[in-house]
């Protein structure tokens, strides 16, 4: 069977996901009370405007009033088009409302994932081939220090000794300093840091338990009696075989980047990127919105499971893509 | 004699561990002339592979340590080389061939990229030459439809198949010898015959020298010029095939050749085990399990190599002053004409008939 079916099988099943997802998904809105509904009255009432009235225009707008069946086609079509709703609490199509704060997702995201991956393999590669030394039992204690403490509370001892005591950094995160300048770096620092100790102490592990399953392997030692150096060993032939499980971390790492949603150095920094415009929808009760939030890392793995089914089959020969 | 083309001299290898020091190959010598097939004979541990593994540095350090000794690689003290020079060396001049086809190559890259890997790190050719080469190598090695496999995944050829080309890639840059430490103990009987006729093809053609590791007596008579018989990281006994077989004159050798199938007596397995290479036995290494032991063997140091015949050593206190080493050898042609029924051609022992037959 040719890698091209292969992948096209892939994909198709990757469509067929999809439409059941957003069949369930359509299924327990269907069912579930409230609805944005109350919310959207209480804001009308707030307002000075009418309850009652307030919930027709509502079921209007949201279409709750047509048969389940019209209401489930209409659902359908709008997921396709990318026409997923109306935030109501910002007043503005939910697709937009991402589309504004993503670009500060990306800005603290792009370079803690390009850090963790770079430094996490990095050490991680060191102590596999450095194994039980000293400065592989440093990196496996400063790994799971990276892993054990919790980000809110790194983010904040962070912005108390950084920000409140010698005031190098801004404790928390303000728009309109541009894109490329020096004050909006200085404000990025923090979040990338908490961000990345974590990921980094994460890949550092995978990546240091993958490599030593290769780092004793008899081809590795066929490798250095051919003459190969250090290097060209530790990346041809302890490295790329090591890729093959890695990629699954890899995928979920880069594709993360797509929705980068880190709720909680969001919410510390106040940056207003995709993680704290859901965990507002979510305090808000703003149905479309958080719908949209939480759709789109569902469709990304679903998307990272394709990715990596390929890079897999791409990336190692042995896997066959006949049975499956 | 010419100077051997390899000189291990008082070889001690250790591994430092938590639970104490191994000395896995505690004062080894022995000698490899160009052209010569030398036979590395002893039980799995007793330090065979750790010595051959020493010469080009391949065994891990740390843990390991090469403790003293020298080792003469065409007059170069390999010991003292930098890990620039060994990596020349490695490959380019003395090449491997490892126990398991099946995990000695990378999985992730075609053979003919391995092959034209090892040729490049040694030869300046383009990409395109290498890629000749590697299929006449594989050709060599008796691969059929070369061009047509060398882009094949290692995944996609059987043990004896892989066997051939790791040699193929042994074979990449012309090495003056060739270690092999059990290269066809992992295949079945009749692919380790082809393999080994192979060996024999290649050294013929190549001139290289070649060291054999195994514990494989019966391979030991197919192939080796000389053999030396390690036991707990010490050499027992040492000499040239024919007059191993014929006269062996240690009591390890004598039982180990007592354990071949196919001499027409029963079998004799060695009872015990090899001692601890953490905390070895005072004396002779073998004296637990020798059935010849006196209180000297008991007591003192491993005893020295003693010169039993031509180019022909046996580390035995039997050799030695006050001693009657007939008693060593005088058993075997007693132990021998009682196993044929005391008919008159026992001596030298059937151990040599097998080693005979099987060339």
């Amino acid at each position: 069977m040719s890698m091209h079916w292969y992948v096209a099988r892939r994909v198709a099943w990757a469509v067929i996901a999809t439409y059941l997802i957003l069949s369930i998904t359509f299924g327990l809105l269907a069912v579930a009370p409230g609805d944005g509904q109350t919310a959207f009255a209480f804001k009308a009432a707030t307002q000075g405007g009418d309850v009652d009235e307030a919930q027709e225009t509502f079921d209007e707008i949201t279409g709750r009033d047509e048969p389940l069946l019209t209401r489930y086609k209409n659902y359908m079509v709008n997921m396709a088009t990318l026409n997923w709703g109306w935030s109501f609490t910002r007043n503005q199509p939910v697709l937009d409302a991402i589309a504004q704060a993503y670009p500060y997702s990306l800005m603290y995201a792009l370079p803690a994932t390009l850090i963790s991956i770079i430094a996490g393999y990095a050490i991680g590669l060191y102590s596999a081939t450095h194994q039980y030394t000293l400065t592989d039992y440093f990196g496996t204690f400063t790994a799971f220090f990276g892993i054990s403490i919790p980000n809110f509370w790194f983010g904040i001892m962070l912005i108390l000794v950084f920000a409140v005591d010698l005031g190098w950094l801004p404790s928390y995160y303000q728009t309109g300093r541009g894109v490329w300048t020096v004050a909006n770096a200085k404000q990025l620092i923090l979040p990338i840091i908490v961000l990345s100790t974590g990921a980094i102490a994460g890949n550092m592990r995978y990546s240091r338990a993958e490599a030593l399953e290769y780092v004793h392997a008899d081809f590795v030692k066929t490798a250095r009696a051919k003459g190969a150096d250090d290097w060209r060993v530790l990346v041809r032939h302890i490295f790329r075989p090591a890729l093959v499980p890695l990629m699954t971390i890899l995928v979920a790492d880069i594709l993360g980047l797509l929705f980068a949603g880190a709720y909680i150095t969001e919410v510390v920094f106040q940056i207003p990127g995709l993680g704290l415009l859901s965990y507002k929808a979510i305090i808000q009760q703003d149905t479309a919105l958080v719908m949209a939030t939480t759709l789109i890392p569902v469709f990304i793995a679903i998307i990272g499971n394709l990715v990596q089914d390929i890079a897999y089959t791409v990336l190692d020969p042995r896997i066959s893509y006949g049975d499956r | 004699m010419t100077d051997p083309l390899l000189s291990v001299r008082d070889l001690h290898v250790q591994f430092n561990t938590d639970e104490g020091t191994v000395r896995a190959v505690d004062g080894v010598s022995f000698d490899v002339a160009r052209g010569e097939t030398v036979c590395v004979v002893g039980e799995s541990g007793s330090g065979k592979t750790v010595a051959c593994e020493s010469i080009t540095k391949l065994i891990p350090m740390p843990p390991g340590e090469i403790a003293g000794g020298e080792i003469l690689f065409d007059g170069e003290d390999l010991t003292e080389a930098s890990e620039k020079r060994l990596e020349d060396i490695r490959g380019g001049r003395i090449a491997h061939v490892f126990q398991n086809p099946q995990s000695a190559l990378n999985p992730v890259y075609p053979v003919g990229a391995q092959i034209v890997e090892a040729i490049r790190l040694h030869r300046d050719v383009s990409k395109e030459a290498a890629r000749d080469r590697a299929i006449d190598l594989l050709d060599r090695v008796g691969i059929p439809e070369a061009t047509a496999r060398i882009d094949d995944y290692p995944h996609e050829f059987s043990g004896g198949m892989k066997q051939r080309v790791v040699i193929a890639m042994a074979l990449a840059a012309d090495p003056d010898l060739l270690i092999a430490d059990e290269p066809t103990t992992a295949l079945d009987v009749t692919i380790q015959a082809q393999i080994l006729r192979l060996l024999r093809d290649l050294q013929d053609e190549f001139g290289m020298s070649i060291v054999f590791v195994t514990h494989d007596l019966g391979v030991v008579a197919e192939i080796a010029d000389r053999v030396v018989v390690m036991y707990s990281g010490k050499v027992m006994e040492t000499g040239p095939v024919y007059d191993v077989f014929e006269q062996p004159s240690h009591p390890y050798t004598k039982a180990l050749l007592g354990c071949l199938p196919g001499q027409g007596k029963s079998m004799e397995p060695i009872g015990g085990t090899l001692p601890d290479p953490k905390n070895p036995p005072a004396g002779c290494r073998f004296h637990p399990r020798c059935p010849h032991a006196t209180t000297d063997c008991r007591t003192g140091d491993h005893p020295e190599l003693l010169d039993v015949g031509t180019d022909h050593e046996a580390a035995c206190v039997y050799y030695g002053p006050g001693y009657d080493a007939s008693v060593i050898r005088g058993d075997a042609v007693s132990e021998s004409t009682a196993a044929d029924g005391g008919s008159e051609g026992g001596t030298p022992g059937d151990a040599s008939k097998s080693g005979g037959d099987d060339r």
